[in-house]
């Protein structure tokens, strides 16, 4: 059994809990405050744990706050595009998943140095400012010379001038939650070349554009701040401000029986229709060149998908029905490097063409792929 | 079809609620007594006991058959709105609320509703309005229509009630104000889809049993809307065989939340264009056929040994390239040497020029199949790899393409190709080629097999290999040696060493 609760030395054994889930357990307990800590650092697996807590813990009465990190990830908000908003093609060769969560908001980079705290609330009690207070408060409580303030679009700012945490957050019908990062010891380096992205200029859509500020690590003011006692001093911070004193608990987001439902909501999440399939509608018109030739590329992408494709081509580079028939085998494919590639290499079986066209043909889509 | 019905329970053609409050009816607009007050003909007048009340509504619906079909629609969602409301402890008494509700539904029917943005909590003034839901999808209550962003806060905007969206008053993206009109909501269930005659995946509740269903199915002939379908689920939980048996009679239900289209409308059809690309394959595939002249030549390999060399040296092998030792290797290599030596199946006829174009590589295409059809990464200049370096390529496309980064070059190409049917468990078959290649190699699944040796009956994982060659190129002898030459390398690679 997964559940342990660190300041009571009482274990639930299987046997006995198998019938009940989580929030029975919470429901059992009888607190109006409760602190989990999560116990993986897998990105979908945190982000299922958030919206089954959400889903199924009766928050009326009680109030949660979950603190969890996470091994390097990009999250992407609700209702962002990951094309304008980080370096698709540097994740993948980094082996950086993409992930997007269910709040809105703009993107954030997570590694170790990275704190994420998640506030659950009753709709009657959200507030978001006062969670920012928890965390100004633990942090001057630690270090009283900090200088860190929220402010009004609730950021946290070190020195008035730093982002060293940026919020989001969901309504649902009954309740809400509040989650926010703290940059304690990211690496700052991965941070900025993975958060620019290399195709923003070719891309024309209503997506939420997120607004990217100067960051600096807790870690780089003082060195002896570290994720544990930040997380600690939150924690403590978290029972004064609201009066709670319930125990904190560690959650495994990967044991199935104490929530039921909780392995597929990470599955759901990891899927390619939703990561990059929501994306709202967007173009794409960018100038390639390809072997001194430029060729104009314009892209309708709906739901990740290829809606519609066309290109310019010099007639005496490419036959135009050659490029008909290219531009038609990308119509209705996933927006996708791999997607395309095995398209066009399908394509080129299909016709029959000298070795310097096929060498043409393929030159042609791995420009077309740089800018997916 | 409809028999003799109590004239009391037809109101307006509209077989009335038998056993509902007040309601109005939108036909005469005159205010019908609840049950309790009623008719003395009523047939479910005044009645507690369920199973008689049950046994009642049975024959009132059996034989107002064809009243309901025309309204069932709303009915049907009414009746699931209920039982939603309702609530477990309802259950059992659902058959008779469905019956309760036709009538209300029918009232309200064109009710088309505006629904409006929420307020926004918090002092925000505006958000961005994100759209979940399309025009004519039909939504169930509480399911979510839209999302609105207002300042890094996603908040949900769920439907009032069960219907079909009508029309989107804020594009995708626009900005709204607490209070701007979001969309117009059509009460009553997929009106508009009763059309869609395809079974439909309802996901609201399981498909109740079949069988006494599936023989009565599509009763009552002239029914406007689509194929009838059976009342709803909400019968589910009485289980009892006279709920079961309403069902072929009753009325067509709203297509779009009927979970037992399923098994009705199994003799429909529906059309899929096929796409541009498998189009042209068909084509290309049909065209290589017409031209080649294809046929196939069979052996079988006896897999004892190679199965013993990868069980002794699998852990040393993974140790050492840190990837796993597969039979693919085995087969690639020995196809390699083949070619080789039997230049004729490693070259290919081109038709224009009308030659025979003869290749010193060897790049062997291994088919894989994919949701999205048939992938073949390449494996180049295999001439000069060994086993080890085969299976680092092999996997060096897994990751590529795991990792999303596939190229067309790795993927285009190839002067052999490799399938591998046995991953599904095929035993024997003839590939077809992939032009404008020459042939293909087709391996299938290793069973164990009784095979004689050495006058002896003795059981032997077997895998039969199959050749399909163009025989423009590539006589049969040259086929039948090139095919004995992967079999002789497979059951003993030191023949490689010996180059035999």
């Amino acid at each position: 059994m997964i559940l342990r609760l660190l300041n009571r030395a009482c274990v639930l054994s299987g046997s006995v809990r198998l019938k009940s889930t989580l929030s029975t357990f919470f429901d059992e307990m009888g607190k109006s405050g409760i602190i989990l800590k999560s116990a993986t650092t897998g990105i979908f697996e945190n982000l299922a744990l958030e919206d089954w807590i959400h889903d199924h813990v009766d928050l009326q009465n009680r109030s949660m706050l979950l603190l969890w990190r996470n091994s390097p990830a990009v999250v992407i908000g609700r209702h962002q595009n990951p094309w304008q908003e980080c370096n698709l093609p540097l994740m993948r060769r980094l082996g950086i998943p993409l992930a997007r969560r269910r709040s809105g908001g703009g993107t954030v980079f997570h590694d170790f140095g990275n704190i994420n705290m998640t506030f659950f609330t009753s709709k009657k009690k959200y507030d978001r400012h006062r969670n920012l207070k928890v965390i100004t408060s633990a942090l001057k409580a630690l270090r009283p010379d900090l200088e860190v303030a929220a402010t009004d679009r609730f950021d946290i700012l070190l020195n008035s001038h730093y982002k060293i945490s940026g919020t989001a957050a969901k309504l649902g019908r009954t309740s809400a939650y509040h989650h926010c990062t703290l940059l304690c010891s990211v690496d700052r380096s991965v941070l900025s070349s993975v958060l620019k992205s290399n195709t923003s200029e070719v891309i024309k859509s209503n997506a939420t554009p997120s607004v990217p500020s100067p960051v600096r690590n807790l870690l780089d003011v003082d060195p002896t701040l570290d994720s544990d006692t930040i997380m600690n001093a939150i924690a403590s911070q978290y029972s004064n401000e609201f009066g709670f004193d319930g125990p904190v608990i560690t959650v495994d987001p990967t044991h199935e029986a104490l929530m039921p439902g909780i392995h597929k909501m990470a599955q759901d999440l990891q899927m390619w229709e939703w990561i990059y399939g929501r994306t709202p509608k967007f173009s794409v018109c960018s100038s390639l060149v390809v072997d001194d030739v430029t060729v104009k590329l314009d892209m309708d992408i709906k739901n990740g998908a290829v809606e519609q494709c066309a290109m310019e081509i010099p007639e005496d580079w490419l036959p135009s029905e050659m490029v008909n028939e290219f531009t038609s085998a990308l119509n209705g494919s996933k927006y996708c490097p791999n997607e395309a590639a095995v398209l066009v290499a399908a394509f080129t079986r299909t016709v029959s063409v000298t070795a310097d066209v096929a060498e043409k043909i393929h030159r042609l889509c791995a420009g077309v792929v740089s800018v997916m | 079809m409809v028999r003799s019905v109590p004239p009391s329970l037809i109101h307006h053609g509209m077989l009335r609620a038998a056993s509902g409050p007040r309601r109005r009816c939108f036909r005469c607009c005159a205010v019908r007594a609840a049950v309790r007050s009623v008719h003395p003909d009523d047939m479910l007048s005044r009645s507690r006991c369920l199973t008689r009340s049950l046994g009642r509504s049975i024959s009132a619906l059996r034989q107002g058959n064809r009243a309901l079909a025309r309204r069932a629609t709303s009915g049907i969602s009414a009746s699931q709105c209920v039982s939603v409301k309702s609530g477990p402890s309802c259950e059992t008494r659902s058959s008779v609320y469905q019956i309760r509700y036709f009538n209300t539904t029918t009232a309200h029917r064109n009710e088309v509703i505006t629904v409006k943005t929420p307020a926004f909590a918090e002092s925000v003034t505006e958000g961005d309005v994100r759209w979940e839901k399309a025009v004519g999808d039909t939504v169930s209550e509480d399911e979510v229509v839209c999302e609105i962003e207002t300042d890094k806060t996603s908040v949900q905007v769920p439907s009032p009630a069960a219907g079909v969206i009508e029309e989107l008053l804020v594009p995708d993206g626009g900005k709204v104000e607490g209070g701007t009109p979001l969309f117009k909501l059509k009460k009553g269930a997929g009106a508009a889809k009763t059309t869609a005659a395809a079974p439909p995946p309802a996901a609201e509740t399981p498909p109740p049993p079949a069988p006494p269903a599936a023989a009565a199915a599509p009763v009552g002939g002239p029914i406007p809307t689509s194929m009838p379908p059976v009342p709803p689920v909400p019968a589910q939980p009485i289980q009892s065989k006279p709920v079961s048996a309403i069902k072929p009679t009753a009325a067509p239900a709203a297509a779009a939340a009927d979970p037992d289209a399923g098994a009705k409308a199994a003799r429909s059809e529906h059309r899929v264009k096929m796409n541009r690309m498998r189009l042209r394959i068909a084509q290309r595939l049909k065209e290589a056929q017409n031209t080649c002249a294809m046929l196939t030549t069979f052996n079988e390999v006896d897999m004892s040994n190679i199965t013993q060399m990868r069980t002794q040296y699998k852990d040393a092998f993974l140790k050492k390239h840190g990837i796993k030792l597969g039979f693919m290797s085995a087969f690639v290599k020995a196809a390699a040497y083949a070619l080789t030596d039997q230049p004729a199946v490693n070259a290919v006829i081109d038709d224009t020029t009308k030659e025979i174009v003869y290749r010193d590589y060897v790049d062997i295409s291994v088919a894989v199949a994919t949701p999205k059809g048939l992938v073949v990464p390449v494996i180049r200049g295999v001439e000069g790899m060994n086993f080890a370096d085969i299976e680092k390529t092999i996997n060096e496309l897994g990751e590529k393409a795991r990792k999303n980064e596939l190229a067309v070059e790795d993927m285009d190409g190839g002067t052999f190709t490799i399938s591998n049917g046995g991953v599904f468990g095929s035993m024997f078959g003839t590939p077809i080629i992939n032009p404008p290649q020459s042939a293909i190699l087709g391996m299938h699944g290793i069973f164990d097999r009784p095979v004689a040796i050495a006058g002896k009956v003795e059981i032997r994982p077997m895998m039969y290999v199959a050749l399909t060659y163009d025989h423009r190129l590539i006589d049969g002898r040259e086929a039948v040696t090139f095919l004995r030459k992967i079999k002789s390398v497979v059951e003993d690679p030191r023949v490689l060493l010996l180059d035999m």
